[in-house]
């Protein structure tokens, strides 16, 4: 699935600041996870008492043997050269949105137009949370921003505080990785 | 992430004290800044590259409390990024935290002298901080 081998990939967690990408890791972890949070000066831009500034670290064990590093970016675009750092060598990447903050669509282009070209091609999936909340915006006008934009990965509802809603984000990109891997073994 | 609330330092009182490490032989470049990535002051980085800076130097601040701590290591405080043309130094100013300082020097620095000049402006930095 990545240049690491078959049974052993990296995937990145990705999206603003507040979407719950470190825990989604912490979600899913079967390790105590690596976080670098440190206190949120700049609560103009986001209520939350604290932000990772280095990266958040998991791992995880698929049912098929797969071992799946996680890795959890900073949000803030001024953390832009982590974005790229921790994209390298990823295998797939999960943008992480919540539909309540203003702008989410915007972030998602951000995020989209910063990670399509580190990753194989089509290997991104979106998690959009919070869409039950008063004001959100629907998967669904993800999905069509997306598809606007003639770009085809699947965009799937989830709270990232449930392990579960976690895992079928991981086990969606995996099937996608499955996928390359076959046509690449059949070509 | 500090239980305590982040001190503050006024702007201008910072910049006065990040320019006596521009005396020390080989700086080029000092940066304050927040544990989430600000600038609150420099001397001598123009604004682009001091915003820059204080981002990676954040980064850098928390693998470095991280490491420390997966290592058993306590009260990470520092960390010396050199190369074959320069030296870069990230120092926390004092216990809380907040704040660290990132010193960008040329190889004509001596690096025994950059900490410890470096460890004394985050020690005046401390008593001004409110």
């Amino acid at each position: 699935m990545s240049d690491e081998g078959d049974s052993e990939f990296k995937i990145v967690f990705t999206g603003p600041m507040g979407a719950g990408k470190t825990t989604a890791i912490a979600a899913i972890s079967e390790i105590d996870p690596v976080s670098t949070e440190v206190d949120n000066t700049d609560r103009m831009s986001h209520a939350k008492l604290s932000t990772t500034v280095g990266f958040d670290f998991g791992r995880i064990t698929l049912a098929d043997g797969h071992l799946v590093r996680l890795y959890g970016t900073p949000g803030q675009p001024r953390f832009r050269f982590m974005w790229e750092i921790l994209g390298r060598g990823a295998a797939g990447v999960i943008i992480l949105l919540d539909a309540a903050q203003p702008g989410a669509l915007v972030q998602m282009d951000l995020f989209i137009d910063a990670f399509l070209p580190l990753v194989p091609p089509g290997a991104l999936v979106v998690g959009v949370g919070r869409t039950e909340a008063d004001g959100a915006l629907s998967s669904d006008a993800f999905a069509s921003r997306l598809d606007a934009r003639g770009i085809m990965v699947p965009v799937l509802s989830i709270d990232a505080r449930k392990p579960a809603d976690v895992l079928v984000l991981v086990q969606t990109l995996a099937c996608i990785l499955d996928a390359h891997l076959s046509s690449k073994v059949l070509a | 992430m500090s239980a305590s609330k982040p001190g503050r330092v006024s702007r201008e009182l910072a910049r006065k004290l990040l320019e006596t490490l521009g005396e020390i032989v080989g700086v080029r470049s000092v940066v304050l800044f927040t544990a989430d990535g600000f600038e609150i002051a420099s001397h001598a980085a123009d604004a682009a590259a001091s915003a820059r800076l204080a981002a990676i130097g954040s980064s850098l601040s928390a693998l470095g409390t991280a490491i420390s701590a997966e290592a058993g290591l306590k009260d990470f405080d520092r960390s010396t990024i050199e190369s074959s043309d320069g030296t870069v130094v990230i120092m926390h100013v004092g216990s809380g935290k907040d704040m660290s300082v990132a010193v960008v020097a040329g190889k004509e620095a001596v690096l025994g002298q950059l900490l410890w000049a470096t460890k004394r402006c985050c020690q005046a930095l401390q008593k001004v901080m409110v």
